[in-house]
């Protein structure tokens, strides 16, 4: 070895990366024999701060993909096998939609899951236009189906059916004041601006606008105190369940003893995880995965899946049951590649899947995906959950 | 006046850890003449690595932020050896460019070790303390209590002893120092060292009142930037004064016009000092 110089090592340095990539590309080509594969494209953000839903919706696509593939895939006479291909956009729109573009075009994916409402209008400019595919939309900003998007399948309730009832149960008396505190995502101001109507129409007093971005502010104490200062009966709070806890706890440390109204992409399981749940008495939120009937083996097979030990909530559950869905819609459309019939065979694809809960039982003109029996919870001062429906509005 | 008091005790706070982070990077740039654009990703390593200690291995708060820093000041060592001293003839571009590859690996190998989640370190002392009506957390206390005592140690060291006056003369003149005998190499680490100690320091201290995620060394790095060019690039009483000004500056603005406008305010001032004074507000180092 000593008489490798520094010359020929960097060469050979090279032939054997050339030669890498080559097997590498080689891999890549080849398919499993006799079978051919069906992508399903997923952008998400998976690194970075916030990257802990995007995995979790990942996982739960997978842990579906692989219950497809056991019991086996056919459509039309061919055998399938279900392949997730996933891209990191780190939540910025504009990456979700190169993403987009290349697992359609590159990866031939008909079906795309993009969980996060940014991402989900960026596609939606895409979708129907010199190429065409569905997405699976996994947020609850009613913006989705404003869009009137034909390729769009909206996953999860959307958000509008929770404000009112969740004003109903903490505002306690005519002129409550309410603090503003959600996440200055996309999302977050869109909780905001429906939340603000529907306060003020009820004769409440609505406090100055105090969103805050839950993944750079360095310290809450600043905008809690100045939130605090307004005297609010109630906090709107909400972003990704770890700083939202952070920040509820931040304000009952200032002293805040009101009742917290958070929004519905914090999920209380989490939240119990990063705080003391003492914190959490008087909020009301979407109600924990645990506490639907019928959810405890799948909240077991996921854990042990994934040998995970971190709570497992709506957003995985709600992804898991919706991915064969679109498997069975294909089915019935006998193919895989047109999205158009896709999209068209949903109605009758909903009705032959099972589900955790919240089981979808039909899909509406717009793409919306709906199931009866929607509730949430209000955490009451002894730390109980107490349960409560929520009416969904007709579309 | 109570959420005066409040919000000056939570910028105080923040002042300290503004500093702590903006002194590590202004030695560098004194010293070595480049920005470390890694800064900020080291201060989350600063911080995983105090949880790891407090957390997994169980040693006490105090000495878990130590271990971090102690950790770290080696790191710093090494990453000077492997990293820039082999650049040291090079351009300040090819400083620059390596300082954006060490963030990227750092950031990498955190998530590959504790995940991409966000984590959360129990703080170790808890209630709070009521001045003036404001209730002020015993950890914000401890914040700035440290910053104090640190600050003062710095100074001690690069005012007193013989590594710290070492570095003071390479930042006044560097070849004039090499020909009175100093080892520029030397100076180096033990620059970085002591800039990667700071870094964890203040990084171990805001654990417990912040997440830990691998991108939260993104946003401070952007103000601690700002702070160093407002202070005087190199300049340590720079550091400081800038560290404190831009916090409360940042704190009174979101409390007393909007929360946007924190965020605003610490360009804002940072424009309107450099218009005025564009080397800092005791800036002296110039294009070298």
């Amino acid at each position: 070895m000593t008489h490798l110089t520094g010359r020929t090592f960097k060469k050979m340095a090279a032939m054997a990366s050339v030669g890498l990539l080559a097997t590498v590309a080689a891999c890549g080509g080849s398919g499993e024999g006799g079978e051919e594969t069906i992508v399903i494209g997923y952008s998400a953000g998976l690194s970075g701060g916030a990257a802990e839903y995007g995995v979790n919706v990942q996982n739960g696509l997978k842990m579906a993909i692989d219950e497809v593939n056991e019991e086996g895939v056919e459509i039309d006479g061919k055998k399938y096998q279900v392949k997730l291909e996933s891209l990191d956009d780190q939540y910025q729109p504009g990456t979700t939609g190169t993403n987009v573009q290349r697992l359609v075009e590159k990866e031939g994916a008909s079906v795309v899951f993009i969980p996060h409402a940014g991402g989900i209008k960026a596609a939606q400019e895409l979708n129907s236009g010199r190429t065409e595919f569905l997405i699976g939309a996994y947020s609850s900003d009613p913006a989705i189906l404003d869009a009137d998007n034909p390729l769009t399948v909206m996953i999860p309730p959307s958000f509008d059916s929770y404000v009112q009832p969740f004003i109903d149960k903490v505002k306690k008396k005519d002129d409550a004041k309410l603090g503003l505190m959600a996440t200055a995502s996309e999302f977050g101001q869109e909780w905001t601006k429906t939340t603000i109507k529907k306060w003020e129409e009820s004769g409440g007093e609505v406090l100055a606008k105090n969103n805050i971005d839950y993944g750079t502010v360095s310290d809450f104490a600043g905008p809690v105190a100045k939130t605090l200062a307004g005297k609010p009966d109630v906090i709107l709070v909400g972003g990704p369940s770890q700083p939202t806890a952070l920040l509820i706890e931040e304000a009952r440390e200032q002293g805040f003893t009101g009742a917290f109204l958070i929004a519905d992409q914090a999920k209380f399981e989490e939240l119990e995880e990063f705080t003391d749940p003492k914190n959490l008495n008087n909020s009301v939120g979407i109600m924990p995965l645990p506490l639907f009937e019928g959810t405890k083996d799948f909240i077991a097979d996921y854990q042990e899946k994934y040998s995970s030990e971190k709570p497992v909530n709506a957003d995985i559950a709600l992804n898991y049951q919706a991915l064969p869905i679109f498997i069975e819609a294909m089915k019935i459309a006998k193919s895989v590649d047109d999205p158009k019939a896709i999209r068209q065979a949903m109605p009758e694809a909903v009705k032959s899947v099972e589900g955790v809960f919240f089981v979808p039982n039909a899909v509406t003109d717009k793409g919306h995906l709906q199931a009866d029996g929607l509730q949430a919870a209000y955490r009451n001062a002894d730390g109980q959950y107490e349960p409560f429906d929520i009416e969904q509005p007709k579309e | 006046m109570t959420l005066f008091v409040q919000q000056l005790a939570n910028g105080l706070a923040l002042g300290g850890i503004y500093c702590l982070a903006a002194i590590g990077l202004t030695l560098v740039f004194g010293v070595l003449g480049f920005p470390n654009l890694a800064h900020g990703a080291l201060y989350m390593l600063g911080a995983y690595l105090t949880f790891f200690f407090l957390t997994d291995v169980g040693l006490p708060y105090v000495v878990a932020i130590l271990a971090a820093a102690v950790v770290l000041a080696f790191l710093g060592v090494v990453l000077e050896r492997l990293v820039f001293h082999p650049l040291r003839n090079s351009p300040h571009t090819h400083h620059m460019i390596a300082t954006v590859g060490v963030m990227f690996f750092l950031v990498a190998v955190v998530q590959e070790i504790w995940g991409t989640g966000f984590l959360r370190m129990e703080s170790p002392v808890n209630g709070q303390v009521s001045v003036a009506g404001a209730q002020v957390s015993w950890q914000r206390i401890i914040i700035i209590v440290t910053a104090v005592v640190v600050l003062l140690l710095l100074t001690w060291f690069l005012k007193r002893s013989p590594h710290g006056q070492a570095i003071e003369a390479i930042e006044q003149d560097r070849t004039g120092a090499a020909l009175v005998g100093i080892n520029p190499s030397m100076v180096s680490m033990v620059t970085f060292a002591v800039s990667l100690a700071l870094v964890a320091i203040a990084a171990g201290l805001v654990a417990p009142i912040n997440l830990l995620s691998p991108g939260m060394g993104d946003s401070l790095s952007l103000t601690v930037f700002a702070i160093i060019i407002l202070g005087g690039l190199g300049s340590l009483p720079g550091a400081i004064i800038g560290g404190f000004t831009i916090a409360i500056a940042e704190v009174m603005a979101a409390t007393y016009i909007s929360v946007g406008a924190g965020e605003a305010a610490i360009f804002i001032i940072l424009i309107a000092v450099l218009a005025i004074k564009p080397t800092g507000i005791f800036g002296t180092v110039t294009q070298r």
